[in-house]
């Protein structure tokens, strides 16, 4: 460790001594020491009311009907409601804590719909506490998209399929297409149980069983090469089982507190391989249509065994340790598919094992040392470890291009590597408080980030921040702060994955100048030198008794002031304002708009192989690796504006009314600008934009105290124009088969009539 | 004598009613005044689970208020030990210091020093224990609370890539723990990672073939609450990934509205783009995935 690296952490060192010596002295002093006004954090004015009846009872059933008027992907997207149907309205809380002794809750929702969950309680309070329950979620995709295959994890053309070498040359295409269901459903089952041992001792234990089915996309290509590929994109199969276990015990002592916690999780999936039939007819006679064959690995099962302890430990009323730490060890040794699913394809040596086995240890330890050395002053010292350690083989793989040829020659071996990871920071938080309830804050960061494996072993960076806040007024609150960080990083190793990767002979063979992936003046930007400053207001205003006004404002930039390809300068800015009024218990309103824009400038240099990847030379005529005209640019900018406003409003004591509405409108630029003199160009992408409107209304009649009858519309509009998609039928390009999906335009109405019985 | 002897008898069965009498208004001490009413939010108490505390009853009022003796004296004059308000809301610290004597563990450990803590936030801004429902530990009413504050993830909840989060399938309290956290934005595992690992146990790995960013850290590529982009990310391909890949041929190549349909129908812009032929991005465990396209 270099002495800048080693300075932080002494300099914590010393602080917590210096700090933990002034708490201890300060303790008397502190007792009689003056307090100042509370300050009161005014967002909370916001909220409305609680509506009598949300709490007030044991249990309540809702039993009642719904209509979605069309089929669709976004409104329904997890909400169940993604077809046109009538669906069933079920809803049950419940809750028995008159035995006194004992109690029981239960509650079900959404029992009429793929996204139903429940959960059943047995207790007795304060000591035991058992939970049996289950949680259903959906996941709808875009599903206006076809493919020609047939078939779950071997995906097959029909028989009457004509090839071709590119998209438009399949005759039948059209006619194969059939529709299918991007739709993921996620069951899970749980059983919890926490127990009260003694006054001092505690455990928690829970067993959860969950299983992930349905359809995601995925994109896969027969290929020699990196210019020549055959790509299709295919439904991918999904059937994961996933198993967990967590056992706690918690220990709560007059100064001491810990819980500590043994987990395993195990992850299963039924399906290893997704093969597909090559359409094509690009290439000879083993791999194009219909004998090539094409195949994905998928996720393979993995398990983990972890164990973390969390506490806290008191020295004093002004003084307290907490620290959360853990270990965890993810293995995976699923076998290895072959080197080609194509059984046709010539493999001369075989794999250098028989699977991975291989494991990762994640170590965590995050510490904070919590002081009140004067009684207007608090302090925080604090420590942070996060470390990734690999243990795996590095072996050398002589692996098949994309399922289109025979296995390569030793030279175009790859190896695997490990990417260890380490990352340790360190700090310092001083708070004072200062008159008019204000308090300022001084915060600095110190973080290394050590990787293995990388192009930048070693970044460090400062971080300083000061943060002011003040409530001058009982109706009024701000708080500002402001960022501003440094992160240096180590030389830029740029052909430090081409060693890692590539073969000796490889190596060799190529000119010394040639020997990189990534061009060398691009500097990864998470991995390069950064300087960020980051600003942030919030302001809180109650300019009358039941009127609350929030602003709220970020910006952050952060430049990559050392990269000259890649991401060199990040910016992201944010107003949001919103206005409630609450006019009496009931009737409340608010409206709030928020704009987000996120920026960034990147640039590249458009090269090719060969003699064109020299990245050095200096004289003319330059390849066009070393050639600054064959730089582009390109601005992207996300921004999103959305309103919103809501109204709950009780006209008599028997009706409840409620109005929501969200306007959302989003866009996508990317823009790219032309160097003088340079010859690279490309013409700006048009905007990606999208639009919601989605009201939703909701009336409750209480016909009896007992008895309510509820009424639930919703209207959904939902446009977008996607270029990624925009006119993009399965046949468009030439060497990619796509879905030829649209893209989403949805207008929904559902409307829902429901009753809800309540009892005490 | 005898005279002495009766007044001291007198004295000690007075003494001795009269704590009778005390110990049995007992009950009936704070049930005098607050009466079992349709109306009166006290006696709710009585249907939840802190309605039993220290064997129920008016124990169960004073284990949360304190023994009130004041109160009790004179209860129009004089506050609770412990208020909640609306009347005589005794201060932040006094408020939670209630809930804490019971509650300082589990995932209330890290209270102190937890970003809410240092906003003066009591812990009955966010619940109500006379509630038969706390609304706070209701998924849906519970999310309403989170965004009636943090307004600015409202906005982001709604974007057309998210998680579930409106539909209230997932929680707020999924991922972070309003009570306090010592890793980032106080998430419930100790890194992001971790949080995400937990659901998308899938991605975990470890692979033979690893996209480094991947492991170490999820945000690079993705933004957890919404997104404009697709999957959550950060920015549109192949744009996303040239930001940190400018290797020969393709991936250095600037896509513009050139490779839209009608003009080249570019595989490298249009579809999945990058990942039409790369869709290994977390990783890929086959012996021919080193370019993360098996």
């Amino acid at each position: 460790m270099n002495n800048r690296n080693r300075t932080p952490f002494t300099m914590t060192a010393a602080s917590a001594l210096v700090l933990a010596a002034t708490t201890a002295l300060a303790q008397e002093a502190d007792t009689q020491a003056e307090e100042p006004g509370e300050y009161k954090p005014l967002a909370l004015e916001h909220r409305p009311p609680p509506i009598r009846l949300q709490g007030d009872y044991a249990g309540a059933i809702e039993l009642g009907l719904a209509y979605t008027s069309d089929d669709n992907y976004m409104f329904g997207q997890y909400n169940g409601l993604q077809e046109d149907e009538v669906t069933i309205i079920g809803n049950l809380q419940w809750q028995d804590f008159s035995r006194g002794e004992s109690y029981w809750q239960a509650s079900m929702t959404d029992l009429g719909l793929d996204t139903r969950e429940g959960q059943v309680t047995w207790g007795k309070p304060d000591r035991l506490r058992v939970s049996l329950g289950f949680d259903s979620q959906q996941q709808v995709r875009n599903n206006s998209g076809r493919t020609p295959f047939r078939g779950g994890d071997n995906q097959l053309l029909p028989d009457n399929w004509v090839s071709g070498s590119t998209t438009s040359d399949w005759t039948v295409l059209d006619e194969s297409l059939r529709q299918f269901d991007r739709e993921l459903d996620r069951d899970r089952f749980f059983l919890e149980a926490s127990a009260k041992l003694s006054d001092r001792w505690r455990m928690e234990t829970s067993l959860s069983y969950e299983e992930k089915e349905g359809n995601g996309d995925t994109g896969g290509a027969i290929y020699t090469d990196a210019s020549a590929g055959d790509a299709v994109l295919l439904r991918s199969p999904v059937d994961y089982r996933t198993t967990e276990f967590d056992i706690g015990l918690a220990y709560s002592g007059q100064r001491l507190h810990l819980d500590g916690h043994l987990a395993y999780s195990d992850f299963d999936n039924k399906d290893d391989l997704l093969s597909w039939q090559n359409p094509y007819s690009s290439f000879g006679p083993r791999v194009r249509y219909p004998e090539g064959v094409g195949g994905l690995g998928l996720a393979p099962d993995n398990d983990q065994v972890s164990g973390r302890l969390t506490g806290h430990y008191i020295f004093s009323s002004d003084a307290r340790l907490q620290f959360d730490g853990s270990y965890a060890v993810a293995s995976q040794d699923q076998n290895y598919l072959d080197y080609s699913v194509n059984q046709a394809l010539l493999v001369t040596e075989p794999l250098p094992a028989s699977d991975f086995d291989g494991e990762v240890a994640t170590s965590t330890f995050n510490t904070k040392l919590l002081l009140r050395p004067l009684a207007k002053l608090n302090a925080q010292l604090f420590y942070k470890i996060r470390d990734r350690d690999y243990d795996a083989d590095r072996n050398g793989y002589r692996y098949i291009r994309g399922d289109g040829s025979d296995q390569p020659g030793q030279a175009l071996t790859v190896y695997n590597t490990n990417h260890d990871f380490r990352s340790q920071t360190t700090g310092a938080e001083l708070s004072y408080r200062l008159p008019l309830r204000s308090k300022l804050s001084f915060e600095y960061a110190y973080e290394k980030v050590e990787r293995k494996n990388a192009a930048v072993e070693e970044t460090q960076e400062d971080r300083y921040t000061l943060a002011y806040r003040i409530q001058p007024w009982s109706n009024f609150s701000a708080r500002m702060s402001l960022l501003y960080g440094d992160r240096a990083a180590d030389d830029y190793e740029w052909a430090q994955s081409y060693y890692a990767l590539l073969d000796s002979e490889l190596i060799n063979a190529t000119p010394e100048n040639q020997r990189y992936i990534n061009h060398p003046e691009l500097s990864q930007y998470y991995l390069s030198n950064r300087e960020r400053w980051e600003g942030k207001v919030d302001l809180s205003y109650l300019p009358a008794e039941r009127w609350n006004l929030n602003l709220n404002l970020l910006w952050r930039d952060d430049d990559f002031d050392e990269s000259n390809l890649g991401l060199t300068e990040s910016e992201w800015g944010r107003a949001h304002f919103s206005v409630s009024y609450t006019a009496s218990d009931t009737l409340s309103g608010s409206v709030y708009t928020g704009y987000d824009r996120f920026e960034g400038d990147q640039t590249s240099r458009a090269f090719r192989g060969g003699q064109e990847k020299n990245a050095f030379a200096t004289y003319p005529p330059l390849p066009q690796a070393s050639d600054p005209q064959q730089d582009w640019d390109i601005n992207t900018t996300d921004s999103s504006f959305t309103v919103g406003t809501n109204l709950l409003w009780q006209p008599v004591e028997a009706l409840e009314l409620s109005l929501d509405y969200s306007y959302v409108d989003t866009t996508s630029e990317q823009d790219y600008s032309t160097r003088p003199g340079g010859s690279v160009s490309a013409s700006d992408l048009p905007d990606v934009d999208t639009t919601l409107h989605h009201f939703e209304a909701s009336g409750t009649w209480h016909l009896r105290e007992a008895l309510s009858l509820r009424l639930h519309y919703q209207y959904y509009d939902f446009d977008s124009n996607d270029w990624a998609w925009n006119n993009v039928q399965a046949d468009t390009i030439g060497k990619v088969l796509t879905f030829g999906q649209d893209n989403p335009n949805e207008e929904i109405h559902y409307v829902g009539a429901s009753v809800i019985y309540r009892w005490q | 004598m005898v005279g002495k002897r009766l007044n001291a008898a007198v004295l000690f069965c007075t003494a001795l009613l009269l704590s009778v009498a005390s110990w049995g208004q007992d009950d009936a001490a704070c049930f005098d005044c607050h009466a079992d009413e349709d109306d009166s939010p006290v006696h709710t108490v009585y249907k939840t689970k802190h309605g039993s505390l220290g064997g129920g009853g008016v124990a169960a009022c004073t284990a949360c208020h304190g023994p009130s003796e004041a109160h009790n004296r004179r209860g129009r004059r004089n506050p609770p030990d412990i208020s909640f308000g609306p009347r005589w809301p005794s201060d932040v610290e006094t408020r939670n210091g209630s809930c804490l004597n019971c509650h300082e563990n589990n995932a209330q450990l890290l209270w102190m020093g937890s970003a809410h803590q240092e906003e003066s936030l009591s812990c009955d801004a966010c619940h109500n224990s006379h509630q038969k429902t706390d609304l706070a530990m209701a998924e849906e009413s519970a999310q309403e609370q989170c965004l009636t504050c943090h307004t600015q993830v409202r906005a982001q909840v709604h974007l057309p890539s998210r998680h579930p989060i409106a539909e209230g399938k997932t929680a707020c309290v999924d991922c972070h723990n309003p009570h306090g956290g010592l890793g980032d934005t106080a998430l419930h595992q100790v890194s992001l990672n971790d949080n995400c690992f937990s659901c998308h146990q899938e991605k975990r790995g470890p692979f033979l073939w690893e996209h480094a960013p991947v492991a170490e850290d999820c945000a690079l590529c993705h933004r957890p609450h919404g997104s404009v982009n697709d999957r959550l990310l950060t920015a549109r391909g192949p744009a996303l990934c040239q930001q940190c890949h400018a290797a020969a041929f393709h991936p250095s190549v600037p896509y513009g509205s050139e490779g839209l349909p009608g003009g080249t129908a570019n595989r490298n812009l249009l579809g999945k783009n990058c990942l039409n032929c790369h869709s290994q991005i977390h990783g890929s465990n086959h012996p021919s995935g080193a370019r993360l396209t098996r």
